[in-house]
């Protein structure tokens, strides 16, 4: 991936654009990603989705952990992965734990070795090594760590403690990183 | 008559045929899938396209209860309304009125997604009164009795301005039995007259009968001649598809297409499974509709050439392969078992890629029935599918056998293929 500043404002707005080995084009930014289920955007198939404008549609968001019950990393990694899965490949997938649907985080049941969601198969936790399985049978372009996510209301020493995990993970994944 | 209808090539019974409709000109066998409420669920009219979709069938009931067909005229018709340059058929809506608590109940769901639907939920026929004047039933919107006659049917369909609409029939279900078959077969007769006179666009839009009389072939042939007599230009063999068993249901058929002319379409209603569509055809029917693709596709069954597959079904988690290696859909084409299986019955968009290969599916079929009889290849028999034989895929009467790999065929479909003329012994165990 590349990504390049190309202008600014005169406050801190800046205009860029995004290389991505997936997508034939670059994606100028700011640009607005589509959320997912299952790596589809909800009701538009391919083939609908190439209706829309391009490139400036072909960045998709999505949750790895909208697999949870299945296909396994496994299956994933023997289809080639979330681009062959879902039949996209000339676009951009990012990956990141919670959407803002239907996996929220749960930083009540969240503990020292994983990040809790609450998903559509009940609450689930995390642990970074399962996420880095995920993530690399996915193969996305793009993907955030596991982080433990508290809302804005957290107490300082929930707060702190957030911060030190999400340090901790992030060197869990990058150790991991495919 | 606003159509044509030119056979263009037979085998005994069956014929391939161009059916030129107002809007398309079409080529028969066909399928019709059902767009009950002006959309086909789960799929774009774009899709329909390139799938080869040809009509689209349109439910009257639905269409004059929401959005009213006063407001489908004022926006200049269904295929303006829902953008499809194709062909349309619409029903009479007489058997939405008087169906099963499933159609009823899926329509109510559709209609009102929150708390009127368990009013569907007890069926109509309770609650619908058929008399000389039309069928009385109960409004679902607010219980007031309302009375469909047969004027009023053709005064919506005229509205609509579908390509084809059908005459209101006194349909009774096959498993009834008495003299309530005879009584609705009559007055079928009568009804179609009043059709007939009421319709004011006949050079834009073709009046189809529909073929009564139960499983009794002497009902069956009064209103078959009935009909013919009255010259229309189209037939549809009708109050089918019922619960009635396989062995009454071809006989019926068999029946009607010996006596219906020759140069007129034939169209068997609510037809329906592809081994159904595969016999019907081979004894020389034209047309179907059915909702069970698109039905079956929202739980979660494709539709493939061994019969169906469950993509619900365990067995699926870690399946690497397609629906069906042999399909060139777009779902065939990008997508795993293993993927559907994860997106059935959990997320819409399960159903709408089944949805997609279904009707595909249902589309090659008729694509396939039409270009084997026009080529002379409809009956060609391989004893193997796998094998090297088997050249292509455009075999189609043995290769809805496949689903029947140990020989053992269902007794009525060899007893219909016997009066069709086609010798399927080779893939028959016995």
């Amino acid at each position: 991936m590349k990504f390049a500043v190309k202008a600014l404002s005169s406050g801190k707005a800046r205009a860029g654009v995004v290389h991505l080995g997936s997508c034939p084009s670059p994606i100028e930014t700011p640009c607005l990603l589509l959320s997912t289920r299952k790596g589809l955007p909800i009701f538009i198939s391919p083939d609908l989705l190439s209706s829309l404008p391009s490139p400036d549609s072909n960045l998709l968001q999505f949750s790895p952990l909208h697999f949870s019950e299945g296909p396994s990393p496994k299956t994933i990694s023997s289809i080639g992965g979330l681009h062959q899965m879902v039949g996209l490949h000339e676009y951009g997938f990012a990956a990141v734990a919670r959407d803002s649907i239907q996996c929220l985080p749960e930083c009540g049941s969240t503990n020292k070795t994983g990040a809790s969601f609450e998903t559509p198969c009940g609450r689930r936790l995390i642990k970074p090594v399962e996420y880095m399985e995920m993530i690399t049978s996915m193969k996305p372009n793009l993907w955030a760590t596991l982080a433990d996510e508290v809302p804005a209301w957290a107490n300082n020493k929930r707060n702190k403690t957030s911060v030190d995990r999400t340090v901790k993970w992030l060197d869990e994944c990058i150790a991991r990183s495919p | 008559m606003a159509l044509r209808f030119e056979v263009l090539g037979r085998f005994n019974r069956a014929r391939a045929a161009q059916l030129t409709l107002p809007h398309f000109a079409c080529q028969t066998p066909l399928f019709m899938p059902v767009g009950t409420q002006g959309t086909i669920k789960g799929l774009t009219t774009d899709q329909l396209e390139e799938i080869g979709c040809q009509i689209i069938l349109g439910n009257t009931y639905h269409l004059a209860l929401r959005p009213t067909s006063e407001l489908i005229d004022e926006l200049g018709g269904l295929h303006k309304f829902m953008n499809w340059p194709r062909a349309l058929l619409t029903d009479s809506g007489g058997f939405q009125m008087v169906s099963c608590i499933t159609n009823l109940y899926v329509a109510g769901i559709f209609y009102t997604q929150w708390h009127f639907a368990y009013i569907f939920q007890v069926s109509l026929l309770h609650l619908a009164d058929i008399t000389e004047k039309g069928v009385t039933f109960q409004s679902p919107v607010d219980g007031k009795p309302m009375l469909l006659t047969p004027e009023e049917s053709i005064q919506i369909q005229n509205r609509i301005g579908a390509d084809i609409i059908m005459a209101l029939d006194d349909v009774v279900r096959t498993t009834i039995t008495g003299p309530r078959i005879e009584e609705a077969m009559y007055r079928t007769l009568r009804w179609v007259d009043r059709c007939i006179a009421a319709h004011k666009r006949p050079h834009e839009q073709n009046l189809f009968g529909i073929v009564q009389g139960g499983l009794d072939p002497v009902l069956r042939d009064i209103c078959v001649r009935g009909l013919v007599d009255r010259n229309l230009p189209g037939y549809a063999i009708g109050g089918l598809a019922g619960g009635e068993d396989k062995d009454s249901f071809w006989r019926v058929v068999a029946q009607c297409t010996a006596a219906l002319p020759e140069d007129k379409p034939r169209y068997v209603m609510g037809v329906g499974y592809p081994l159904d569509i595969v016999v019907c055809s081979a004894l020389g029917a034209d047309m179907y509709d059915c909702v069970y693709p698109t039905r079956t596709a929202r739980f979660g069954t494709a539709l493939v050439p061994e019969g169906v597959l469950k993509l619900k079904h365990n067995a699926m988690v870690n399946d690497t392969r397609p629906i069906d290696p042999t399909c060139a859909c777009m779902v065939c084409k990008n997508y795993t078992r293993a993927y559907i299986h994860c997106l059935v019955t959990k997320d819409a968009m399960g159903s709408q890629l089944l949805s997609y290969h279904n009707l595909y599916y249902m589309l090659q079929l008729s694509r396939n029935l039409h270009s084997s009889i026009v080529e002379g290849r409809f009956p060609e028999c391989y004893i193997i599918p796998d094998s090297n034989l088997c050249a292509s895929r455009n075999s189609n009467v043995v290769r809805f056998l496949w689903q029947f790999p140990k020989g053992d065929v269902p007794e009525w479909v060899c007893n219909a293929m016997d009066v069709a003329g086609i010798d399927i012994s080779s893939c028959c165990s016995s």
